[in-house]
């Protein structure tokens, strides 16, 4: 029987061919949807994972999580900085990390933070070590900068058009291993520079003042593009041309990069000292902060916490649980996404009954010839039925491939932007929905084969 | 070997005024060699599909070696004419890519009788019918050679009867004349019935009987000349 089905396909390859890849491509579609969307929820709550509480300045919880968590470049609102004071105090928390973004270097943002947020947060080191001085930075892993090398923060991102900072530069001295988050995408410096590089904290105690009670005021300092519209390797390349090129000089200074203090009327602009030991210890009320990551000790504190800290002035949230609301919206596109899969689904269904129906009836001679010549009947259903599912099955398993296949690449350069890794893979509810489209399609092949089955062989020589 | 008898057979289709094909009496001795002979549409057909259980008659008896068939179901008339009718079509209804050692093998296969045994026989038969490539396409042969097969095929399962519908009418002279000569002999060697719905005269000159069917009723019966001789 598989011989005759064979030679048949054989013969009728082309139409074959291309049941199978409508059926693949309807499948493929449903399959992406589904590992896509899959992936995308676990990556991201993945992420979220070892953040426990964020606590930022009042407004929005879903940016406030996007921009910690994610590293999502947006200006987020300040909160004063006795708010991280209080929490180094609090007993109930483990560990209050602040943290501090804005700057970028190479298209990698630049966060600023703590050592122990950095050791509790990541597995440990894949090359060199954690930074000990104020010039000292520690890169994620999947960041392509060598362990010993210069970074030069910018103001915003190159895309943005952002300015460097003159005369800052950090040393790299230790490559994170892997976390699958966008953290792995960052270059940690210690959160006391990042301060020192705008100008607040040390001895400019008034500035500070006036940053942490001004709290509109917006830690990515890229709002201030570059008038002069410089990338960032063009500016790069001017600081290092800085000392033989007068007018370049001149155009850093305009631009507010005052180096060798020449840039003191811009008070957001000031340099590090490279070799300051770096101070975490944040019980004195220090600058204005984006955000402060939590660990509290206890389930229980986490949940005293978050309702502390839920007031007019601070926003806190669990960063899952700003994820899930967000799932829900997914969730949503995921509806109409999967009914755009599973209309098209339908349509290759109707069309392959159509199809197959015609075909059959195109077939009557054969099918009636079979039994004449002693075939069983219940031969010819399975003929029919066998051929048609077959080719059916053949296309759910490719599409499945191409579903996997589409979901990985997407999900790679998913990866590639983001840095939150995305486990794209099947699960029993794959197995599940695969058994699915199979009985389906079980079904759908006994239509023509009903068909075949009730046709009367003698009018079907006659034809 | 089977024998038929029919009594009060009659056929008819919807829609039509009269029966088709309406047979009172008519009994086919195991062995007879019969032809059946008469115009277009005077219901030759018809009585292939009725006596090798393709159709169910409207009325009456069709006995083959004591089984009516006229009285069984579909399926069991599936069956029997897998079972007991090698049949020959006019359009040798062969499967396109598959070879010719398939195409006689196919029906058994698919009716999952097909024994090392039967595997044997269908080397056998394509040689006995004159055809050296047994794994030659069907396609890529020529008339006369696909009927050659149909017929080998036709006899793999040892058939009590063969009935053919019009072997030849397809075929130009020579290969039918073979074709027609080939029947013969071998429901000779096999002593098994033989029914023939042909023109061609010299084919039905060396059959022992003669049927003329008109407008659906056997309007002569008789003793073929060349054998009466
Ligand atoms: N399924 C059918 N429905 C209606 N009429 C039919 C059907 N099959 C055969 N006939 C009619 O029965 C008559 C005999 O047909 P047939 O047995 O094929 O004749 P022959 O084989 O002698 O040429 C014809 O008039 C034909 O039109
Ligand atoms: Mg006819």
């Amino acid at each position: 029987m598989m011989r005759f089905i064979l030679a048949d396909l054989r013969r009728l390859w082309a139409g074959a061919t291309v049941v199978v890849l409508l059926v693949a491509l309807a499948t493929a579609l449903g399959v992406t949807v589904t590992l896509q969307e899959r992936a995308l929820r676990l990556g991201s709550a993945r992420a979220a994972d070892k953040f426990d509480l964020v606590i930022g300045a009042a407004g929005s919880e879903t940016q406030l999580v996007l921009s910690s968590v994610f590293l999502q470049p947006a200006p987020l609102p300040l909160m004063s900085g006795d708010v991280l004071a209080k929490l180094s105090k609090d007993p109930r928390v483990a560990w209050a990390a602040p943290v501090g973004f804005g700057d970028s270097f190479a298209g990698y943002p630049l966060v600023g933070t703590t050592r122990s947020l950095i050791s509790s947060t990541v597995s440990g080191f894949a090359e060199g070590g954690m930074f000990g001085k104020e010039g000292e930075a520690v890169i994620g892993a999947a960041v392509k900068l060598p362990v010993g090398g210069e970074v030069k923060p910018m103001h915003g991102s190159a895309a943005t058009g952002g300015e460097t900072h003159a005369g800052v530069a950090y040393r790299i001295t230790g490559r994170l291993q892997p976390t699958g988050t966008p953290w792995d995408r960052a270059i940690l410096v210690p959160i006391q520079a990042v301060w020192h590089v705008h100008g607040l904290g040390h001895e400019h105690g008034e500035e500070e003042e006036h940053d942490g009670e001004a709290a509109p005021a917006i830690t990515r300092a890229a709002a201030t593009t570059d008038e002069h519209g410089h990338s960032l390797f063009e500016a790069v390349r001017e600081q290092d041309h800085e000392h033989d090129h007068g007018h370049v000089h001149e155009a850093a200074a305009a631009a507010g990069q005052g180096e060798h203090g020449e840039g003191e009327e811009n008070p957001d602009h000031h340099g590090i000292d490279p070799d300051a030991p770096i101070v975490e210890d944040f019980a004195t009320d220090g600058p204005g902060l984006p955000a402060v990551l939590v660990k509290p000790k206890t389930i229980a504190d986490a949940y005293k916490l978050r309702q502390e800290y839920r007031n007019g002035n601070t926003l806190a949230v669990f960063p899952g649980e700003v994820l899930t609301n967000l799932y829900g919206t997914l969730g949503d596109a995921k509806l109409v996404l999967g009914a755009v899969a599973a209309g098209s689904q339908g349509l290759v269904a109707a069309a392959l009954v159509l199809v197959t129906v015609t075909h059959i009836a195109q077939r009557r001679r054969q099918i009636g010839a079979l039994r004449a010549f002693g075939a069983p009947r219940s031969s010819v259903f399975a003929i029919v039925w066998l051929e048609l599912f077959l080719l059916i099955a053949l296309g759910v398993g490719l599409g499945f491939l191409i579903g996997l296949f589409a979901a990985q690449m997407i999900g790679s350069v998913f990866t590639d932007q983001s840095g939150i890794v995305l486990p794209v893979g099947f699960t029993d509810e794959d197995l599940k929905s695969a058994m699915l489209l199979l009985a389906t399609s079980a079904v759908l092949a006994a239509i023509p084969a009903v068909l075949a089955y009730r046709q009367p062989p003698a009018a079907a020589l006659r034809a | 070997m089977l024998s038929l008898r029919i009594e009060d057979l009659a056929k008819s289709f919807p829609g039509l005024s009269g029966p088709v094909l309406e047979i009172a009496s008519l009994t086919i001795t195991p062995g007879s060699r019969v032809a059946v002979t008469g115009g277009s549409g005077s219901g030759k057909s018809t009585f292939v599909n009725l006596i090798t259980g393709l159709e169910r008659a409207t009325s009456g008896k069709l006995v083959w070696n004591g089984d009516d068939i006229s009285r069984v179901s579909e399926a069991a008339r599936d069956r029997w004419r897998a079972r007991h009718v090698g049949l020959v079509m006019q359009d040798f209804h062969l499967f396109p890519g598959l070879s010719a050692f398939e195409n006689i093998l196919l029906p058994a296969r698919l009716a999952r009788v097909a024994d090392a045994v039967t595997i044997g026989r269908a080397r056998e038969l394509l040689a006995t019918v004159g055809l050296l490539r047994p794994d030659q396409r069907i396609e890529t042969m020529s008339r006369g050679e696909m009927q050659r097969v149909a017929i080998a095929r036709a006899l793999l399962r040892k058939p009590g009867v063969i009935v053919a519908d019009e072997p030849t009418a397809s075929l130009d002279a020579e290969a039918g004349e073979a074709v027609g000569r080939l029947l013969l002999d071998l429901a000779e060697q096999a002593g098994t019935t033989l029914i023939v719905v042909s023109h061609d005269q010299r084919l039905i000159n060396r059959l022992d009987r003669r049927l003329t069917f008109q407008a659906g009723r056997i309007v002569s019966d008789s003793v073929s000349d060349e054998v009466a001789a």
